[in-house]
């Protein structure tokens, strides 16, 4: 960068703290109604949400992880609620309490292997619940009575859940999105979960399962524009007690669905050649 | 003009950088306190999943010019933040501007890409920003 470059920048940077300064401040003192001065803001709730046939919600749709209604990685002028799925003040998240064992397993975790574990960057399926839990995609819900297809852009993964009251199997086998049952609560779908492949993780943070997973989500949608989905996770191997995330909220987007193969994965060479130099102490 | 100009993009970086989704750590990879600018010539993109990756011709202080490769974000990241592939395709052979951070394991002439521009002078993250 020339000095001239770096002159400018550092002026733009100045000018820009205090636009930043006094756009928070003119948005701390504006009118509600007002709202800030984002080029992408949180999506309005749309009318009711539709039915099918047989009088339950249509959670049909394409659905992005955040209340903009949009992508937002990688985008100026987004308003900071926007991108959230919830509001920790308001609906705050408990950390999960894991049991001694499990949590010393994770603490002995490098970095690099943290990385390593990830679904994004090791390219095996997030599975169930790691799919509504960590996944900055969009996902298609096709919706009909009996039915709820799950077509998750990332990595062009598929689930098919059949919501016609049939039970768990007797000897659920392990699947990357388990087995399962569902129920209506009223106007949610209630669906419970077991038989889990125990090479998924929960969080990209170490979160491990155990066999004995089962996973409960409840989808709701409230109104047209919002997908509610609520994970509880009880897994007494690794966990203390059951953890319940906060209700997540996904907006209904424009656009289609894109092709997502992972077939060039550079990332995961690398990491892996970074994980070699630390063993042998290079690093 | 232009310095209020590079502000109002700047203020749009230091609010969207805030609130970053960190599904994957590129900290863990890319070394963010190595951090620079690249200027040279766009020869090629590769349009794959899970990023796509650039290359530029770089010339040193030398005057000798290196083949870099970089990394950005998933393709539907960039594609949903406007930036298609034919943006790219359209640049090949001219002058781009990159900042990016280089690979924590030594491999030689690569980085991850933060913000970038082409010869129309916008400024676009292409990813993660590191520094």
């Amino acid at each position: 960068m020339t000095r001239d470059m770096s002159r400018r920048l550092a002026a733009a940077v100045a000018v820009a703290l205090v636009a930043c300064a006094a756009a928070g401040l003119a948005a701390q003192n504006a009118p509600a109604q007002d709202g800030p001065p984002y080029a992408i803001g949180v999506m309005p709730p749309g009318g009711a949400a539709p039915r099918l046939s047989d009088g339950h919600p249509d959670f049909s749709g394409l659905w992005l992880p955040n209340g903009a209604g949009q992508g937002v990685s990688g985008r100026y002028g987004v308003d900071p609620a926007a991108r959230r799925q919830f509001d920790p003040k308001v609906t705050p998240e408990a950390p999960p309490s894991f049991q001694p064992w499990a949590l010393a397993k994770i603490k002995a975790m490098t970095p690099t292997e943290l990385e390593l574990s990830k679904s994004s960057v090791n390219c095996q399926p997030r599975g169930v619940p790691a799919i509504w839990l960590q996944n900055p995609y969009s996902t298609q819900l096709v919706h009909k009575p009996g039915l709820l297809v799950q077509l998750y852009e990332v990595l062009n993964n598929f689930r098919v859940i059949h919501t016609d009251g049939r039970p768990l199997p007797r000897f659920p086998e392990p699947l990357f999105h388990g087995n399962s049952a569902t129920r209506w609560d009223g106007d949610t779908l209630v669906v419970e979960s077991v038989g889990f492949d125990e090479r998924t993780y929960v969080m990209p943070n170490g979160w491990f399962h155990s066999d004995e997973m089962k996973v409960t989500e409840r989808y709701s949608r409230p109104s047209l524009n919002y997908l509610i989905v609520e994970v509880t996770v009880e897994d007494p191997k690794v966990l203390t007690r059951p953890w319940k995330s906060a209700p997540r909220r996904w907006t209904l987007a424009s656009g289609d669905i894109y092709e997502f193969y992972c077939t060039n994965n550079r990332e995961l060479e690398e990491l892996q050649t970074l994980r070699e130099q630390e063993l042998k102490g290079q690093k | 003009m232009k310095t209020r100009l590079l502000a109002v993009v700047a203020c749009g970086v230091l609010l969207a950088s805030v609130p970053a989704q960190a599904h994957h750590s590129f900290a863990a990879e890319f070394d963010s306190a190595n951090c620079k600018d690249f200027s040279g010539t766009l020869t090629k993109v590769d349009w794959q999943n899970p990023h796509a990756y650039f290359y530029m011709d770089v010339k040193d202080a030398s005057g000798k010019t290196e083949s870099w490769s970089f990394q950005t974000y998933a393709l539907i990241t960039l594609k949903r933040a406007g930036l298609e592939r034919q943006v790219f395709v359209d640049n090949v052979g001219k002058e781009v501007w990159v900042r990016g951070c280089i690979a924590k394991n030594g491999k030689k002439n690569y980085a991850a890409a933060g913000t970038m521009k082409f010869p129309d002078g916008v400024l676009r993250q292409v990813g993660q920003l590191q520094d």
